[in-house]
């Protein structure tokens, strides 16, 4: 690979440096694109409908940056995503106790993420791998569990999580997600685990060497994002009104697509939180543009793939500097 | 050319210079190499030994000097591959095997690589597997796999696929560095063989006993001059050290005796998988106690099972009295210890993090709180960077792209700033210009300055471990074998040690002075 080092492309490559300003300004200028191509988009209806859609893979994606950031991944967050959120209903169609409910679905969630940390840390599985065995097993578990039934039948408070407005406009989702990214970035940059994560992707022997307990943080970082899976898949729930034991299957790559459009290093140890939730809206911008603009629906997988292709690459180019 | 030198030397070099950076590493080098010889190269590290080796090969391109084979110049092309054509072979010391492929593929590689069809020719292999092994006194099982193999028979099986190719010189680096005293013994065995052969064999090594033992005649290299080539039926060994070193060394460190102090940290018994008896040691308050020995001699090996990386299967470490929990680095941290690991990139630092958060590491893994204070994290940055002269852009900049002398010193500083009592140092000046270098000598004094402190300073440097220490433990084949007071002992006592094998004279600490 050699690209051509003139002036102008070693300023953009300074620019550039700072991926989270970057990416904001790419999803500006995509508004202003839509905008002018489309009269409907920049309508408040639209702009909180775009909120609303990304919360669902921002909750799982702000998981799955601490991940990439400590140098694994995980690919079971689709099948976590379904599982916890079987687990749940079930309960809630079993008790209708709704807390009991939505605690068993993050509970359920963490638990399963646990189980990825203790493959890794514990059998020393390789995170890829060991998150590729937990994508089938916590599908398998879903469709067992609900055989294969999806479940109806939730209640309006349930619902209200996934439709309900504060104050008739700001979606309750919209306001779970800012929640859940100020306190993912607040961890990542106050808290010591937050730091240990950054070391550990950065150079784990030397963590390690540092009296680090390496062990500790990944099984942390793996249980929090099934957490959080359990939590995006109760407002998809809400949303849609009902729980599909074959749902979150293609989230893995919506999740990892926002981390490295945000700028996140797949290599461990560099990327921000916050880059992250930008990486997600420019995910569900291209997919609202598309939808109104009329483009056939599966063209957005291809222009999605494409897109996280770009921002490796991107990533490696800024590398080779 | 004359006739009478080119008829017996198969090799000679005439006058080889070679600089890399400006910097000269071969001054004029002179060599030459008789059939069915044993010539060793013999030099401190940085004596050109590598480099001369190399441009033998044709891996390294000499800047001046001549270069006859057989009485021929080499090719003007000369490189690796023309090498191998004439018949010069270099058996590594990390191993050209394939290690998925059995011994006969290896052996009959370019058969096995480039025959014409699209299948193998599995009876071309195995014949020519046969051929080659047969010429062999050693065992070695053609269907073995290369993986499953010990080090010495795959040096064995470097020799085989040396001798295919009809070697007429073999280079040998360092061949005994990984082998037992078994291993060793066969391998000198196939020399002997290889010497009736009528093969000429240029043998790099630091253990002089070895040399004297197999070897005909040495050539002493120092700072890239050939000093000497000697016969080595005759040659003493002490001559053969003092023209190694050079000149008379001793201590620069003039120190009163300071009053002997309380013991700090012991290490009782300890043993590993490495090390076949168990080791102890003592470190008293305000001590440097310097480690030295040869590269792969157990000094790395002490560190790493002092600090808990490498499993303890018995022994015990105290600090102060109290027992050490080794279960891993994070337990022995909490007591008090430090580890400089040998490869400050791959093990001391976080590369890509900035110098505040490769300073702050150790502090942070050792405090309990959730949260952490980033303004006064910032403030132990900064004191730090200030105290240790750590010459950064600020302490925002990511660590990899310091000098390798101001890495170390945020490692250094890590630990430092952890408020850890005991530091293991482990070869902390390697890669390090001299400015720093005494910098890291400054910030040790300094820091034994206080009581309930000392430094375990690993280093094969022999002169820094005569600066720096107060006691010095020399290491040989995982076993200490000496124990000396710096103002007391010289550079050539220790290198003789260093190079004695350790099942000659076993020592006991306790039983010197």
């Amino acid at each position: 690979m050699s690209f051509p080092t003139s002036e102008s492309l070693i300023k953009v490559r300074g620019v550039l440096n700072n991926q989270a300003v970057s990416m904001l300004l790419i999803l500006f200028a995509m508004w202003v694109v839509l905008a002018l191509l489309s009269p409907y988009f920049f309508t408040v209806g639209n702009i909180s409908e775009i909120t609303l859609q990304t919360a669902v893979i921002g909750i799982i994606a702000a998981g799955q940056t601490l991940i990439i950031i400590s140098g694994g991944i995980d690919l079971s967050v689709g099948s976590i995503f379904a599982c916890s959120g079987v687990v749940g209903g079930l309960l809630f169609q079993g008790t209708s106790n709704l807390f009991a409910a939505l605690i068993a679905t993050l509970v359920f969630g963490g638990l399963l993420g646990a189980v990825n940390g203790f493959f890794i840390t514990r059998l020393r599985v390789p995170p890829f791998i060991a998150t590729l065995g937990m994508l089938g097993m916590a599908r398998g578990l879903a469709l067992i569990f609900s055989r294969g039934i999806p479940i109806f039948g939730l209640s309006p408070e349930y619902l209200w999580i996934g439709q309900g407005k504060i104050f008739e406009v700001i979606p309750v989702p919209t306001i779970i997600l800012l929640l859940v990214y100020a306190i993912v970035f607040g961890i990542s940059r106050y808290t010591r685990l937050g730091r240990f994560v950054y070391a550990i992707g950065s150079n784990a022997e030397a963590a390690l060497l540092s009296g680090i307990n390496i062990k500790w943080v990944i099984l942390a970082i793996y249980a929090g994002c099934g957490l959080l899976c359990g939590l995006s898949s109760i407002i998809e729930a809400a949303r849609l009104g009902t729980i599909q034991p074959a749902g979150g299957s293609g989230y893995e790559l919506l999740a990892i697509g926002a981390v490295v459009i945000g700028g996140t290093s797949l290599f461990g140890g560099e990327g921000t939180v916050i880059a992250t939730l930008i990486g997600a809206i420019i995910e569900t911008t291209i997919r609202n543009g598309l939808n109104i603009l009329g483009v056939n629906a599966f063209w957005q997988y291809v222009v999605n793939g494409a897109v996280i292709i770009a921002a490796v690459s991107v990533d490696q180019w800024k590398r080779q500097a | 050319m004359s006739s009478f030198s080119t008829v017996q030397s198969v090799l000679k070099l005439e006058n080889i210079t070679k600089s890399f950076y400006g910097v000269k590493v071969l001054r004029g080098v002179n060599f030459d190499l008789r059939k069915g010889e044993l010539h060793a190269l013999l030099g401190e590290n940085g004596a050109g030994k590598s480099t001369l080796i190399k441009i033998i090969s044709g891996a390294y391109k000499m800047d001046a000097g001549r270069t006859f084979f057989k009485g021929e110049p080499f090719p003007s092309n000369y490189s690796p591959k023309i090498a191998e054509e004439l018949g010069i072979l270099t058996i590594y010391q990390h191993f050209h095997l394939v290690p998925h492929l059995t011994v006969a593929e290896n052996l009959a590689i370019t058969a096995y690589t480039s025959s014409p069809g699209l299948f193998v020719d599995w009876a071309e292999v195995r014949r020519q597997a046969k051929v080659a092994l047969d010429r062999m006194r050693f065992p070695l099982d053609p269907n073995a796999r290369v993986k499953d193999l010990s080090v010495a028979k795959k040096q064995m099986l470097e020799i085989a696929i040396a001798l295919s190719k009809n070697a007429e010189i073999i280079i040998m680096d360092e061949p005994t560095a990984a082998l037992s005293r078994n291993e060793t013994e066969s391998l000198f065995g196939m020399i002997d063989q290889l010497k009736t052969e009528e093969i000429g064999i240029i043998y790099v090594s630091h253990r002089l006993e070895e040399i004297k033992q197999i070897g005909d005649r040495v050539t002493i290299l120092r700072d890239g001059n050939d000093i000497a080539t000697l016969d080595l039926r005759e040659a003493e060994l002490k001559q053969i050290i003092a023209l190694m070193i050079g000149r008379e060394v001793t201590s620069n460190r003039k120190q009163e005796n300071s009053p002997l102090q309380n013991p700090l940290l012991s290490i009782h018994e300890l043993k590993t998988e490495h090390f076949p008896d168990p080791v102890s040691l003592v470190v008293r308050e305000k001590e440097v106690l310097g480690i030295t020995g040869l590269v792969g001699s157990g000094k790395t090996e002490v560190a790493r099972a002092l600090f808990g990386v490498d499993r303890v299967s018995s022994g015990t470490i105290s600090v102060d009295g109290r027992k050490v929990d080794m279960r891993s680095p994070r337990s022995v941290v909490h007591s008090g210890i430090g580890y400089l690991p040998e490869d400050r990139d791959s093990q001391g630092l976080c590369l890509n993090l900035a110098v505040r958060e490769n300073l702050t590491l150790a502090l942070l893994a050792k405090q309990k709180h959730m949260f952490f204070d980033r303004d006064s994290e910032k403030k132990v940055a900064n004191g730090a960077m200030q105290s240790l002269r750590i010459r950064a852009r600020n302490v925002l900049q990511q660590v990899k792209y310091l000098s390798g002398g101001n890495k170390q010193k945020v490692v250094l500083g890590k630990w430092l700033e952890a408020g850890c009592r005991i530091l293991i140092l482990d070869e902390p000046t390697m890669g390090i210009d001299i400015g720093a270098r005494n910098e890291i000598y400054q910030l040790i004094h300094q820091f034994t300055q206080s009581s309930k402190r000392a430094v375990i300073f690993i280093s094969s440097d022999v002169d820094e471990i005569l600066e720096v220490s107060d006691r010095i433990l020399v290491m040989s084949n995982y076993h200490f074998v000496g124990e000396l007071d710096p103002r007391k002992t010289s550079k050539q006592e220790i290198i003789g040690m260093c190079m004695s094998s350790a099942a000659n004279e076993r020592f006991r600490l306790g039983q010197a002075s």
